[in-house]
C-alpha cells in the first residue's frame, strides 16, 4: 500500500507500523525506544508524528499504517511532544557525553544533537549508580540507563534468557538484574544482546577484550578471527551442540582441508581468546573440530569447486600442509597441478615432526587421500628441481613450500660428540620406524612443543630418564600447558630456567653442564641477556642429548631466490618471490609456525597464484546452505559454571610403552555437552544496528 | 477516593502542594519507569512540587507544570499516568491562589509546609532558662539569663528543635498569622 510522509509517497506492508515503513524506505523519523528487532512499546514519544484527520500525536511505532494515510513528522503537536520528551530524557542523563566509552556511538547523543534539544529549564534528577566492573566480559554502567527497555526486551523476548528486568533501586527505575544477583548467578548466557541493543553506553563489552586493533566484529567474535584461517567456530560448535555433525564438519571443510588433522594437534589461539575463558574455562574448540571431521560422512563432496580446465600448469615443490593445501584449492580453480615431496610419504612436519601418538600415519594418509581427489598429481620422493628449472619445463607458476626441516645445532663445546642428535633428524627417525638409538638416560635441550615431542618420543623408545632444559621459565616457556602437564604424568625432568653450558664426555656425550639462570631478557638491541646464578652448576649425566632449539629451511640457497634473515625466502604481501612466477609460503617464509598458520598461507597462495595464471582468485567454497541461527536462548541457570569436557586420555603408564593415540576424540554426548558451553558470541551481529539520522 | 475528588475535597488543614507532592512522591508511576512521560513526567512534578513546598518555587513552575501535565495526560502509556497529570491540572486550575502564595513564598495557607512556618518565643512564657539557645544549632536565639530570648527569623532554619528544648511551653510554630513578640531580648516578667 501507499502512504505518504511529509506529502513524500511511500510504498508501506500491510500490518507495518509507520516507524518501519518509514525507516523502510529512507525517511528518517527520531526513535529511541524501538528496535528492528524488537517488539515496539511506544514509551519514548520520539517518534510521534501526526496524522491527517486525527487529533493531537501519536506515536509512529505503534500507529499501524493504512492505505492513504497522510503522515506529518514535524508537525506542532508532535515536535512539541518530541522536544519534551526528550528534554525529560535528558534531565536525568548524565551530561559527561565526552566522558562516555559510547561517545560518537551514541543513539541518544545522535538523536538529541539532531533534534537540537537540550534539557535546560527542566530540574536535573541524578540517578548515579556505581559502575560495576565484577564480570569480565560485560560492563554495567547503569547510571547511562535511559529505561529504554532493549535490553530488557532483548533479554527477555528474544532471547528468551530473562536475566535483565526494570529493577527499582534507591536512584530509582532502572534496567538490572533482580535481587541485586551477579550475572552469573542469575543464568545469563553471555550472549550480548543486551550490549548490542543499549542505545546509550550503559551496557558495554568489557574494554580489555575490545582490542584497538581489530575491527568490532572481530571483537565480538575473537575466535573466529584469530584462527588464521578464520574457521567460523561458532557456527560450526553451534551445529555440534544440536547433533548435526555432517553440518559442522562441513563449516571448517569451507576453510581448511585437513580438520581432523588439525583437530588433533592444532595450537588452538582460538582458545586463548575465546570469550568463555574470561567466565570459567576456553570452550574446547580444537577438540571439538576433531570430533566433527572424525564424524564426518563426507555430504560436503556434493558440494566442492570445481571449475573447468584452465590450461595452466603449477608446481609446488613440497608436500607439507601448506603446499598440500595450495595445490588443493589450484586444482579446484582448474589448472593441472603437480606436487614434488623429496620425501616418501606426502605431509611435511605432520608426517616427520609430530609425533605419531599425537597424529598417526592412518589419519594424515586419510586426509591427503581425501584431497587428493580435487585432482593433482602427488609426486613423492621425488628429488625437487628448482623453481627455475621448473619454469622450463613447461609449468606456468611454483611454490616453494618446503618448510623447516633442518634442526639447529647450537655452537657449544662437545655438540658433534655421538649421541648428540637434533630435533627434525631425531623425530624423522622415529616416524620413519627406524628410530636413532637412545640409552637410559637422554637431555632435551629446548622448551616449545617440539621439544617436548623429542622428549615424549624418547620416553617411548626406552629411555628411562629424560631431562628437558630450557632457559625460559616455565611460564615462559613457548610449549602449552597441555603438553608441560602430559610431559610431567610421563615422568620427564623438566630444568626451567637453565643455561647450558657445554655437551661432555670422551667420545661419545656422557652429560651436560647446566646453570641456573637468574635473569634472562632481551635488551634495547633485541639481544638476549641472561645473568646465572653463581655456584649453581651442575651435570647432568645423560647417553644423549637432542637439540630442540628450532628449525630452519633447508637448501633454499639453491634456488636463485632472494632470501630473507638467513634461509628464509622473501615474499611481497603476496607472497611473491624475487623470481617472476615463482611464489612461497608456510614455514619456509615465517620461520617455524603452526599447522593452521600454514594451511591459511596455503589458501592464501592459492588464491595469488591462481591470479597471476588469469584467473578471479576466488577459492570460496559453499560446502552447506546458509541457515540463521536461531536468536533464541532460553533459560540456562547454572551456564556461567558449566566446566569444560576432558575427553579421555590414555593413563600415562600405559602410553609410554607405545606410540598409539594419547588422547581419544570425544563421544557424542562430551562433544554435545562441550558445545553447549559456547557462548554464541556470533549471535548478536544478526541483531540490527539501528541507523542514525545522518545515514539516512 | 481517587486523586482528583481528594483534591476537590480538601480539608482547611491540607495544603494543596503537600497533598500533590505526597501523591506524587508516592505515585505508581515511579514505580514503572516504562514510558517517559510517566516515570520523567512525575519525576519532575516531584521536584517542582517538592521545591515549591520549601520555599523553592519559581515564577515559571506553574506554567511548566501544566505544559508537562498536559502531555502526560496525552502520552503516557498508561491510565496512571494519565490520572495524575490530571489531578496536578485540576489542581492548579482550582487553587492557583494556593500555589501562588507558596511560589511568592507568602506562606502555606494550611500551615501544613515546614518551610513556610516560623518559630517565635512568647514573652509571657519565657524563663531565659537558656535551654532553646543551647539546642539550636544555628545560634538563631539572642537572649541571656532572665531575659526572654528572641528568634532571629534571617537565621532561623525552621527546625523546630527549640521547641522541644522549651519545657515551659514558651516556643510556638506560626503559619499566616504570626504573635506579638519582643524584637530584642527584654527582661522576663515569669520567674
Amino acid at each position: 500500500m501507499k502512504i505518504t510522509i511529509d506529502g513524500k509517497e511511500i510504498e508501506a506492508r500491510e500490518g507495518q507500523n509507520i516507524l518501519d515503513a518509514a525507516l523502510e524506505a529512507g525517511v528518517f523519523i527520531p526513535h529511541l525506544c524501538s528496535h528492528p528487532d524488537l517488539e515496539a512499546k511506544g514509551g519514548c514519544r520520539l517518534c510521534s508524528v501526526e496524522i491527517a484527520g486525527q487529533q493531537g500525536a501519536v506515536p509512529a511505532c505503534k500507529t499501524q499504517v493504512q492505505e492513504g494515510m497522510e503522515v506529518t513528522v514535524n508537525g506542532p503537536e508532535s515536535s512539541k511532544v518530541r522536544k519534551m520528551a526528550m528534554e525529560l530524557i535528558l534531565a536525568s542523563h548524565p551530561a559527561d557525553c565526552t566522558g562516555c566509552p559510547k561517545y560518537g556511538k551514541c543513539e541518544l547523543q545522535s538523536m538529541y544533537q539532531y533534534m537540537g534539544v537540550s534539557p535546560e529549564g527542566w530540574r536535573k534528577k541524578s540517578r548515579s549508580v556505581a559502575n560495576d566492573d565484577s564480570n569480565p566480559l560485560v560492563s554495567h554502567l547503569f547510571t547511562r540507563c535511559v529505561r529504554c527497555g532493549r535490553c530488557i526486551r532483548a533479554c527477555q523476548e528474544l532471547r528468551g534468557v530473562k536475566v535483565l528486568d526494570y529493577i527499582k533501586t534507591p536512584a530509582g527505575i532502572r534496567a538490572g538484574i533482580p535481587e541485586g544477583r551477579s550475572l552469573a548467578d542469575a543464568g545469563c548466557r553471555f550472549c550480548g544482546a543486551c550490549i548490542e541493543v543499549c542505545p546509550t553506553g550503559s551496557i558495554m563489552d568489557q574494554v580489555k577484550i575490545m582490542k584497538e586493533e581489530r575491527s568490532y566484529a572481530e571483537n565480538v567474535v575473537p575466535c573466529k578471527s584469530t584462527c588464521p584461517a578464520h574457521i567460523d567456530i561458532p557456527r560450526y560448535i553451534r551445529y555440534i551442540k544440536k547433533g548435526d555433525f555432517d553440518k559442522a564438519a562441513a563449516v571448517v571443510r569451507e576453510k581448511v582441508p585437513f580438520p581432523e588433522t588439525l583437530g588433533s594437534i592444532c595450537t588452538h589461539a582460538c582458545e586463548e581468546e575465546c570469550k568463555r575463558g574470561e567466565l570459567n574455562a576456553p570452550v574446547s574448540i580444537c577438540r571439538l573440530k576433531r570430533f566433527a571431521a572424525a564424524n564426518d560422512s563426507g555430504a560436503w563432496k556434493a558440494r566442492v569447486r570445481k571449475e573447468d580446465a584452465a590450461g595452466k600448469k603449477a608446481a609446488v615443490i613440497g608436500a607439507g600442509p601448506a603446499g598440500l593445501t595450495a595445490a588443493y584449492y589450484l586444482a579446484k580453480k582448474g589448472h593441472e597441478v603437480t606436487v614434488f615431496e623429496k620425501n616418501e610419504k606426502a605431509g611435511g612436519q605432520c608426517r616427520y615432526g609430530i609425533p605419531a601418538y599425537r597424529l598417526p600415519d592412518e589419519l594424515l594418509d586419510k586426509e591427503i587421500n581425501t584431497m587428493l581427489e580435487a585432482g593433482f598429481t602427488l609426486k613423492t620422493g621425488a628429488a625437487p628441481a628448482s623453481p627455475r628449472e621448473l619454469l622450463g619445463q613447461g609449468y606456468d607458476t611454483v611454490l616453494v613450500s618446503i618448510g623447516t626441516h633442518q634442526g639447529t645445532r647450537l655452537p657449544m663445546e662437545g655438540n658433534d660428540l655421538p649421541g648428540v642428535y637434533v630435533n627434525a633428524d631425531f623425530l624423522k627417525h622415529a616416524r620413519k620406524g627406524t628410530p636413532l638409538p637412545v640409552g637410559e638416560k637422554v637431555m632435551v635441550l629446548g622448551g616449545g612443543n617440539v621439544a617436548y615431542d623429542c622428549a615424549r618420543t624418547a620416553v617411548r623408545l626406552g629411555a628411562k630418564e629424560v631431562h628437558m632444559a630450557c632457559l625460559e621459565s616455565e611460564e615462559q616457556m613457548t610449549s602449552t600447558p597441555d603438553e608441560i602437564e602430559e610431559g610431567r604424568q610421563e615422568g620427564i625432568i623438566l630444568h626451567p630456567a637453565h643455561s647450558f653450558l657445554k655437551i661432555i664426555g670422551t667420545g661419545k656425550a656422557e652429560g651436560v653442564e647446566i646453570q641456573k639462570i637468574d635473569k634472562f631478557y632481551f635488551d634495547e638491541n633485541h639481544k638476549a641477556v641472561m645473568e646465572l646464578v653463581e655456584g649453581s652448576n651442575q651435570v647432568i649425566a645423560v647417553d644423549n642429548v637432542i637439540f630442540a632449539v628450532g628449525q630452519k629451511p633447508e637448501g633454499t640457497e639453491e634456488m636463485e631466490l632472494a632470501l630473507a634473515h638467513g634461509p628464509y625466502i622473501q615474499v611481497d604481501e603476496n607472497l611473491k618471490t624475487s623470481m617472476e612466477g615463482v611464489f612461497a609460503a608456510g614455514d619456509v617464509v615465517t620461520g617455524t609456525k603452526s599447522v593452521i598458520a600454514a594451511i591459511a598461507a596455503g589458501r592464501k597462495a592459492a588464491q595469488q597464484m591462481d591470479v597471476y595464471l588469469g584467473g578471479d582468485g576466488d577459492i570460496s567454497e559453499k560446502l552447506l546452505d546458509e541457515e540463521a541461527p536461531s536468536p533464541y536462548l532460553g533459560q540456562d541457570q547454572g551456564f556461567a559454571g558449566l566446566t569444560r569436557v576432558e575427553p579421555e586420555v590414555r593413563d600415562a603408564s600405559l602410553r609410554t610403552k607405545d606410540f598409539s593415540l594419547v588422547e581419544q576424540p570425544m563421544t557424542c554426548q562430551q562433544a554435545q555437552c562441550e558445545a553447549s558451553r559456547c557462548l554464541q558470541c556470533d549471535l548478536r551481529l544478526l541483531l540490527h544496528r539501528p541507523k542514525l539520522w545522518n545515514e539516512y | 477516593m481517587s486523586m482528583l475528588e481528594k483534591i476537590k475535597n480538601l480539608e482547611s488543614t491540607e495544603c494543596v502542594v503537600d497533598t500533590l507532592y505526597q501523591a506524587v512522591s508516592k505515585n505508581e508511576c515511579t514505580e514503572c519507569g516504562k514510558c517517559v512521560f510517566g516515570y520523567e513526567g512525575v519525576t519532575q512534578l516531584q521536584m517542582i512540587l517538592g521545591d515549591i513546598t520549601e520555599k523553592k518555587g519559581k515564577s515559571s513552575d506553574l506554567a511548566q507544570m501544566q505544559e508537562l501535565c498536559e502531555m502526560m495526560k496525552s502520552q503516557s502509556l498508561c491510565e496512571t499516568g494519565e490520572e495524575i497529570g490530571a489531578a496536578v491540572l485540576t489542581a492548579i486550575d482550582t487553587c492557583r491562589a494556593d500555589f501562588e502564595d507558596h511560589i511568592a513564598k507568602k506562606g502555606c495557607r494550611a500551615s501544613v509546609c515546614q518551610k513556610f512556618m516560623t518559630y517565635h518565643i512568647l514573652a509571657g512564657r519565657c524563663t531565659g532558662c537558656g535551654d532553646c539557645m543551647d539546642a539550636c544549632e544555628d545560634e538563631a536565639i539572642l537572649g541571656k539569663a532572665k531575659f526572654v530570648h528572641v528568634i532571629d527569623q534571617k537565621e532561623c532554619i525552621q527546625c523546630g528543635a527549640c521547641m522541644e528544648a522549651c519545657e515551659e511551653d514558651a516556643v510556638v510554630r506560626a503559619g499566616a498569622e504570626k504573635p506579638k513578640c519582643p524584637k530584642r531580648p527584654i527582661p522576663c516578667k515569669r520567674k
